[in-house]
């Protein structure tokens, strides 16, 4: 049956030549994809977009099968059709990365109480959020999220209002993780291609200062005409911070370490293939499982922890890594069919919108191998990459930011995004809808930021 | 009938069958908070919840769920602000806040919210 479809080819890009319609997507060669199939993306991001807002309960109970049924139609697609096995498996080894590393952050953390015992005012949340920001970049931007968001919320609970959560998302969840390749996914992937270390700290912090003073600048306005509420809060301990489930805090150092447990940055480390996962994921879940059967049941209970949004959220993604590898490679074939006419400005601006939606990882490495393809050097060379970092940094620079800095657009940028508004909504914050936070905040407030970071850096 | 001091004070624990929790004292609902969702209509027409006053107890029916011991991890809490029936609703320092936890035996057991828990009113 798969020879047939094979033979027939129905749905793959018909127009173009056989060498025309292949596309590289990591190191393997497929064929190019029907743009109809990005329907299912599409139609997925419109129901993560509306079922919360207008028909939210039947979503509730169905968004798992919905996710799931979508991802499969992808599946059956490339299966079926394409005959690429490649691609999916691909894809389903960056998911159950991209998961391990978010459960066991999530897991890890919930066994983590932080009691913050000081007024909230805004000169302290700035303070905390900017705090955040660069922790993000030693814990990632999830763990950061994960720790801080809680007494973030505390802080601020005779204040709080939308927005407080919302720039943490901006500050905390997005931007901050910008210097580290261990802050936010795509800047690892791109270490494991041979990008320095260092490289991002080294040409990144003045874009990442500019960014983050504008946002914690906006914030201060926002905070500021909170003060009021802020002058009656008091405080009620003597001590300013209280740390318990501290022995969780060696959890989290072993699972930043795991980052690094991969044959492509130490050569010892056996590789498992041909399973979807490594030595790494196996050491994530085992920590996730170490930390939650250890964990404080008291400090359990005053994290309410629950599975519900971490499982939301792997539900959700799945749903996402699957039927975004037709959108993906699409790009990738067009980023480079036209590599020649982009300038580090739409570099900029493509990985940036299509991270707002898409996951940043796969996009980032997509936009990478275009900016690379335009000087003949090929992504899967590690020594071309460290030539293309030295020579050509303008390009990656404008990729690395845009792929960090616009996750912070809509709640499915990132994966904490989500996590944050799911924990903020049981606190009792009503948190606006996913277009509430588009219209409202990050086109307003977030937009300009990154246009001024645009004319500064890129414009050229 | 108990009032909600003594309710909480005597540890008095509450009821859950499926979707419906029993309270053992009555009270003006201004919030409830069960997952992510927040309650504020507790009119007839709500659509999240369905309130009966008894002569000493009162019935919250969550009416979008089955089984609230299928959807709730024995750490989390419903969440509710209310005020205890015969006080000044407008005077917001009668405004408690109260954590639910569903415990085995169709047991509810009823706690005043302490500072680690996060909840905003």
């Amino acid at each position: 049956m798969l020879t047939f479809f094979d033979s027939q080819n129905i749905f793959a890009a018909e127009t173009k030549s056989v060498a025309d319609s292949l596309v590289t997507s990591g190191e393997h060669v497929s064929q190019l994809p029907h743009p109809i199939m990005v329907l299912p993306f599409l139609v997925l991001l419109l129901l993560i977009a509306t079922g919360p807002i207008f028909y939210k309960h039947f979503w509730e109970r169905n968004y798992h099968k919905l996710s799931i049924l979508l991802g499969l139609v992808t599946v059956s697609y490339y299966l079926g059709f394409l005959n690429d096995f490649r691609s999916i498996e691909h894809s389903v080894t960056e998911y159950i990365s991209f998961i391990a590393l978010l459960t066991s952050l999530f897991i890890a953390s919930g066994s983590i109480l932080i009691k913050v015992n000081f007024k909230a005012t805004p000169v302290s949340n700035i303070l905390f959020l900017l705090f955040g920001a660069v922790i993000s970049n030693l814990i990632g931007t999830t763990g950061a999220s994960m720790l801080l968001i809680r007494p973030f919320i505390k802080m601020n609970r005779e204040r709080m209002k939308p927005y407080l959560i919302i720039f943490f998302i901006f500050i905390v969840s997005n931007i901050g993780g910008a210097l580290t390749p261990i802050g936010d996914p795509p800047l690892f992937l791109g270490f494991l291609r041979g990008v320095p270390f260092f490289w991002v700290i080294q040409n990144v912090f003045p874009i990442w200062m500019i960014g983050i003073l504008l946002v914690l600048l906006i914030f201060f306005l926002f905070d500021i005409s909170n003060q009021k509420i802020a002058d009656s809060v008091t405080a009620k301990s003597k001590q300013l911070v209280e740390l318990k489930g501290s022995k969780n805090l060696s959890y989290f150092a072993i699972i930043i370490a795991a980052v690094f447990i991969d044959p492509k940055v130490i050569s010892g480390v056996p590789t498992l293939s041909p399973l979807p996962f490594g030595i790494r994921e196996i050491i994530m879940f085992a920590v996730a499982f170490a930390s939650f059967k250890s964990a404080d049941l008291e400090i359990l209970k005053a994290n309410e922890f629950d599975f519900e949004p971490i499982k939301e959220v792997a539900y959700l993604f799945i749903g996402i890594f699957l039927t975004m590898i037709p959108a993906l490679q699409l790009i990738a074939y067009e980023s480079r069919v036209y590599s020649h006419y982009l300038t580090q400005a739409t570099f900029y601006w493509s990985t940036g919108a299509l991270s707002s939606v898409l996951d940043n990882a796969p996009t980032y490495l997509n936009f990478l191998s275009a900016a690379m393809g335009k000087f003949g050097l090929d992504i899967n060379l590690a020594a071309d990459v460290k030539h293309f970092v030295t020579v050509d940094e303008v390009y990656l620079r404008a990729i690395s930011v845009g792929a960090v800095f616009f996750g912070a657009m809509t709640y499915i940028g990132n994966g904490p995004n989500f996590m944050v508004k799911s924990i903020s909504e049981r606190a009792g914050i009503e948190m606006p809808s996913f277009f509430t936070y588009i219209l409202k905040f990050s086109l307003p407030i977030l937009l300009p930021v990154f246009a001024l970071i645009w004319f500064i850096f890129f414009k050229g | 009938m108990y009032t909600l001091d003594e309710a909480l004070k005597d540890k008095i624990s509450g009821l859950c069958y499926g979707n419906r929790i029993l309270l053992p004292f009555k009270a003006h609902f201004l919030k409830v908070i069960i997952e992510n969702d927040i309650i504020t209509d507790f009119s007839s027409s709500s659509k999240g919840i369905s309130i009966v006053e008894h002569e000493a107890y009162s019935d919250l029916y969550f009416l979008e769920y089955k089984m609230l011991s299928e959807n709730l991890s024995k750490y989390e809490a419903i969440k509710i602000v209310l005020v205890e029936e015969g006080k000044n609703i407008f005077d917001v320092n009668n405004h408690r806040k109260i954590a639910l936890y569903l415990k085995e035996k169709h047991k509810v057991t009823i706690e005043e919210t302490d500072a680690d828990i996060l909840f905003i009113e």
